[in-house]
């Protein structure tokens, strides 16, 4: 049996759940829309200056054509016109060059544009989500998003787009060039197509998401080694070194089992356009032969036709090869709108409170339909009071404070600041109240003065400074090359976490939230950073509301009140030694904790 | 070789000594399918070069009123077309082979070479360039080998059709083979400043793509607290740097394209004007000119090899060096060991350098105040360590002295930072191990039911939680997560000795209470070193050790300890040294209640809620 058939095993098929949306067709359709009509000018100029550029280069072709009727037909030396002739080729040499300069210029242009309003669109999109869909969605989906399909992308906007609509003009032109010529020419052209459509739809049936495959295959084999490499140790001291060659030579299997099937899709398609571009060629040298042997055509209209018909073998290459490219695109598009599709918060850009004071009245939670995380939770937590929650991992305790910080909404009950209810606040509104701080103390690409200007864009050096030196980090900041300038995040300066977790306090101290959720914000650090740092993260603390989300029972030990949140409940709620003498599961904890 | 036996059972060893030799040791191992890519693109072009000739003919024969000579030229372009669609069609075969081929035996020699330097290769520079060869070079370095027979096939032919074109028609001939040449060569100047401007724009491109994923990778950190608008602009400057670079890229490939336009134009008039002149006079036919016309439209297409390997080259050759660069790193120390190590040594664990001992069979906790030091410390228990130092004992046995698989079977490191493997949490734990400890009873004893559950949540048709998948370095999950299934990961294992470095950092009190109880029965009569500074933990340990300056300062258990030992109460207590001194003084009363306690009242509230 002749042919390949796909592989089983597709390395492009999803293998976590898509957590943001992918945009419908109609909105797809709608962008695309939009996109050409924002680029109408530029589109415009790119077909005016290709049509010039064809024309010209069809000038060839028809001079000699010309030149060919006339000296077959051996007419004198004065009527062969050799120099004005070539005096018009030269000239119409030149515009071609030109124009051709220009088509490649302009089309760079034109997808360039269209490229970076698309990438610009997506993250002007994205940093507008709202917080509870990042929350809950991460930020993996978007990354990829952000990487992969903006790749994929970047080609055809950058090619593709502009690829085929200088190929589509070109085609038609050079086609309209030999009715011009002529008309039985172009039909013996059109007598071609069948052949190259039935090739044409067999292929493109199946190679864009083949080439998807292929492409998601190779980047495992590169994954697989890129992971072997930054998980050097755990496979020495786990003796996986033997498992690790194996694992990418299986994805190098994979990947070359696909690299197959889209060389015998290539194998059965080339045959089709090589046999195509040749009898478009011997068509018209056949049926123009015949005709001007019948003396219906000249012998110069079918040099003309025929140079002509040669010519068509750039724009149909041109066409095929950009044309499976943009059938990736559309996928990639799909998941770049798809953002589009999320609501924007619909906030009340009015509603401001008024005091401090955060109040939870019997709130119901859960992030799946029926299923509640949290049950008639209530609590009062003054201004200036710290409040610690403490209990199991999955009991509640992270949900709870992202409820206080007004990520999530409340299913059932309310959660007010100052008497305004926080979930229907906007979240810029919200954050210059409430903060939430979390493992999570990223630092950017960028330079020390970004990282701590994004929490207060209008601070000056000094202020900068002033909140640097509130947590401690001042001394090494000042010890740095550049100081406040200096590059960090990754290619950076490489900062510790200790350094980083500074880095988010100084943010803090910059926004000056009244009111802040801890959310096991020092526990990914050793224990003797962990030390350093909170005392200044105390110095942080200072007259703010605390929720913190206690990791560790010593934070636990210096809150005004606790609260132990076991499975969705608060199910003690009082201070330190009210706790301890009532005896239950903290206490014992404590106990033996403390020794 | 064949796509579809790949990989290599034996990508064989490549000779690393420079980049070219590199290369030239690829094309060495593919000299087969490099002939076979070289004669079908002869073939191709061939066929391809024979189209004007057709034309010719067929113009002729229409000139001359001959049906049959026009019937003829029908039947040699039929005969083109199949020498050009089979010679196209399988010249891309063997290219793409030799290509794919090229790539997965470097991909291979990789692969390969990562597992073999291991931890040496956390050196952060070393893995960046392993990354970098396996991403974007080894295509690079593929493309160069494989455009090389194509390049010989198109150069052969150009040859062969100047010489054809001069025995078919010398006057015009010569001004043909004249001209090609200067095409040949006239846009190489410009492509190095050509590439050299996409490679800047590809190096900008790359910085919006960094800036961007940056920026998303932040996002509840920008969400939180503001500063979107500052990251919004800066990406929105970024990249439109990235559109000026294209811009001024598209400008030199833009006169490139229009030079080729203009030079063969030119090439053409000036046959077209001669040409018409010898027709005249009768030195060449019609048909003659025309042909001697599409021959030079045509053969600007193979003349683009010529282009095509001049930046393939110059692609390649960084490319080259740097895969030859990674591929020539070893590891400092020697990993064959001195001792036959069929049999793993068993015993006590000792450390000469600090007094560190380990008894066989029991659990021990080790606090020590400075975390590097606890580091290095973990790292030398296990042999074999990247400083070279007195070697640590097993049973007596140096375990520097032991082969290094060998040492790695009889000490299990687990460091600080355990990298979770992607794939299922079957495949996660699929490692090499005693086959006591089953993956449920150490899921369990490392508290990883919440794990599970929220695995299977974010993974798509997985109802066995071992179908769930990880995604790199476990990033969907929290800190602690990652840190509780390492740990089940290492008490799979089962090694004769097992050192876990701060295993439960980001654990929580009450479930690090119980992961020290589960830990604890899972490893009895084995060899169990902790680094810790948890009470929890250095509660459940036969022993205690305190490391304070790089020896033993204190041995004993934790009851004994935190209330005999200041420097202890310190770091474990987190109390500054007056008031652990303070403390001392006071004689401070120790509770009764054992761990046992707060478990079962951890499951009664448990119970009742």
């Amino acid at each position: 049996m002749i042919g390949v058939a796909p592989p089983a095993y597709d390395p492009a098929a999803p293998t976590t759940a898509n957590t943001l949306p992918v945009g419908a067709p109609a909105t797809v359709r709608a962008y695309v829309v939009e996109l050409f009509r924002r680029h109408r000018r530029a589109f415009l100029l790119l077909v005016s200056v290709n049509t010039v550029a064809v024309v010209a280069s069809m000038a060839g072709p028809w001079l000699l054509g010309g030149l060919v009727e006339r000296v077959s037909a051996g007419v004198a030396e004065r009527e062969l016109h050799l120099e004005l002739t070539v005096g018009l080729f030269v000239a119409a040499l030149v515009v071609q060059a030109g124009f051709v300069r220009q088509v490649r210029l302009r089309g760079a242009m034109l997808g360039e544009r269209m490229l970076a309003d698309l990438r610009e669109d997506f993250l002007v999109r994205s940093v507008g989500l709202p917080p509870g869909v990042l929350e809950r969605a991460g930020t993996g989906d978007l990354l990829s998003r952000i990487t992969t399909d903006i790749d994929r992308l970047a080609n055809a906007m950058r090619e593709a787009v502009p690829q085929l609509a200088i190929g589509v003009v070109w085609v038609v032109l050079l086609l309209g060039g030999l009715v011009v010529t002529a008309p039985p020419l172009a039909a013996a052209v059109l007598l071609t197509m069948p052949l190259l459509v039935i090739g044409c739809r067999w292929y493109f049936k199946r190679a864009p998401s083949a080439y998807r495959s292929e492409a998601a295959g190779y980047a495992a084999v590169a994954a697989a080694l890129a992971e072997t490499v930054d998980a050097g140790r755990t496979i020495e001291a786990h003796r996986l070194g033997e498992r690790r060659v194996e694992l990418s030579e299986r994805r190098i299997k994979e990947w070359t089992a696909w690299e197959r099937y889209t060389l015998w899709l290539r194998s059965v398609l080339f045959p089709f356009i090589n046999v195509t571009h040749v009898m478009i060629l011997g068509s018209v040298l056949m049926v123009g032969g015949v005709f001007v042997l019948q003396g219906w055509i000249g012998i110069g209209q079918l040099t003309t036709g025929a140079l002509i018909a040669q010519m068509l073998v750039d724009p149909v290459g041109l066409i095929l090869r950009w044309y499976d490219e943009l059938q990736v695109a559309q996928v990639s598009l799909a998941r770049l709108v798809g953002v589009r599709d999320i609501e924007p918060e619909a906030g009340d850009a009015l509603l401001s409170p008024e005091g401090r004071d955060v109040h939870a009245d019997r709130v119901h939670f859960g992030y799946l339909e029926g299923v509640d995380v949290l049950r008639q939770v209530s609590l009062e937590v003054a201004p200036g009071t710290r409040l610690a929650l403490v209990g199991p991992s999955g009991a509640g305790k992270s949900t709870l404070g992202r409820l206080l910080a007004g990520i999530y909404a409340p299913r059932d009950g309310r959660i007010t600041l100052g008497g305004a209810e926080l979930s229907r606040m906007t979240a810029e509104q919200v954050r210059s109240h409430v903060a939430l701080v979390n493992q999570e103390h990223h630092v950017f690409v960028g330079t020390l003065r970004d990282n701590l200007l994004l929490a207060r864009t209008d601070a000056t050096d000094t202020e900068l400074w002033a909140a640097l030196g509130a947590v401690d980090a001042d001394e090494w900041a000042r010890a740095l090359d550049d100081g406040l300038d200096t590059e960090v995040g990754s290619g950076g300066f490489s900062l510790t976490p200790a350094q980083a977790q500074q880095i988010a306090l100084a943010r803090l101290v910059l926004a000056d939230p009244h009111t802040l959720v801890l959310d096991e914000a020092t526990s990914l650090l050793d224990p003797r950073a962990a030390r350093h740092l909170e005392r200044s993260l105390a110095r942080v603390l200072d007259g703010r509301t605390v929720v913190a989300i206690a990791h560790r029972l010593h934070t636990a030990h210096d809150a005004d009140i606790i609260a132990v949140v076991e499975n969705g409940r608060i199910t003690e709620l009082g201070s330190h030694d009210d706790l301890v003498s009532a005896d239950g599961a903290y206490a014992a904890l404590w106990r033996s904790w403390h020794g | 070789m064949q796509i579809q036996d790949l990989p290599y059972p034996d990508p064989g060893v490549p000779d690393a000594r420079s980049g070219p030799r590199f290369l030239w040791w690829l094309f060495r191992n593919q000299l087969g399918g490099q002939l076979k890519s070289l004669a079908w693109g002869l073939l191709h072009f061939l066929s391809v070069s024979a189209l004007p000739f057709c034309v010719g003919v067929a113009v002729q024969a229409v000139v001359d009123r001959s049906g049959a000579r026009l019937a003829l030229a029908g039947g040699l372009l039929a005969l083109c077309a199949a020498g050009n669609a089979i010679g196209d069609t399988f010249l891309h075969r063997t290219a793409v082979t030799n290509w794919i081929t090229a790539a997965a035996r470097v991909q291979q020699v990789l692969a390969r070479k990562a597992a073999q330097l291991g931890s040496a290769l956390t050196r952060r520079v070393a893995a960046g360039e392993v990354v970098a060869v396996s991403t974007g070079d080894v295509e690079k370095i593929g493309w160069f080998v494989e455009a090389w027979s194509r390049f010989t096939a198109a150069a052969v032919t150009i040859v062969v059709v100047c010489v054809g074109l001069v025995v078919y028609q010398p006057a015009l001939g010569v001004v043909v083979a004249v001209g090609l040449p200067v095409l040949a060569v006239a846009v190489l100047p410009l492509l190095p400043r050509a590439t050299r401007r996409a490679d800047f724009q590809r190096e900008k491109a790359g910085r919006a793509t960094e800036l961007a994923s940056d920026t998303v990778a932040g996002l509840r950190v920008l969400r939180g607290i503001g500063g979107e608008e500052l990251f919004l602009d800066r990406y929105r400057s970024a990249s439109q740097e990235v559109r000026h670079a294209a811009v001024r890229s598209a400008r030199m490939w833009s006169l490139i394209s229009a030079i080729q336009v203009l030079l063969p134009g030119l090439l053409l008039i000036g046959v077209v004007w001669y040409g018409v002149q010898l027709a005249r006079e009768g030195r060449v036919t019609v048909g003659e000119l025309v042909a001697v016309y599409s021959s030079i439209m045509i053969l600007t297409y193979p003349l683009r090899h010529f282009e095509e390997i001049a930046m393939a080259y110059s692609f390649s050759r960084p490319s080259a060096r740097r895969a030859a660069r990674v591929l020539s790193l070893e590891r400092a120390t020697d990993t064959d060991g001195s001792r036959d190590g069929s049999e793993v040594p068993s015993g006590d664990l000792y450390d000469p350098a600090t007094g560190l001992l380990a008894p066989t069979g029991r659990l021990t906790a080790v606090v020590c105040g400075d975390p590097d030091t606890a580091g290095r410390l973990a790292e030398r228990l296990g042999g074999h360590a990247s400083e070279e130092g007195t070697p640590v004992l097993l049973g007596g046995v140096p375990l520097d002295e032991l082969p290094l698989d060998s040492a790695r079977t009889a000490v299990l490191v687990q460091d600080k930072d355990p990298v979770l493997l992607s794939g299922t949490l079957r495949e996660l734990f699929d490692v090499p191990r005693s086959g006591d400890v089953g993956a449920e009873e150490a899921l369990a004893a490392a508290q990883c039911a919440d794990v599970l559950a929220a695995l299977v949540q974010g993974s798509l048709g997985a109802e066995d939680p071992m179908d769930a998948r990880i995604t790199e370095r476990g990033r969907s999950l929290s800190g602690g997560q990652r840190q509780r299934l390492a740990l089940a990961r290492s008490l799979i294992t089962d090694p004769e000795v097992l050192v876990l470095d701060e295993p439960t950092s980001a654990v929580d009190s009450h479930t690090e209470a119980r992961i020290a109880e589960g830990m604890r029965n899972l490893r009895a009569g084995r060899t169990t070193v902790v680094f810790t500074s948890s009470p929890l933990l250095l509660d459940r340990a036969d022993r205690v050790v305190l490391v304070h300056e790089g020896e033993v300062a204190a041995v004993g258990v934790h009851r004994e300890l935190v209330h005999a030992e200041p420097r202890y109460r310190a770091v474990v207590t987190r109390e500054t040294e007056e008031e652990a001194a303070l403390n001392g003084a006071l004689g401070k009363e120790a509770s009764q209640s054992s761990l046992k306690d707060v478990l079962k009242e951890l499951e009664e509230i448990e119970e009742s809620a």
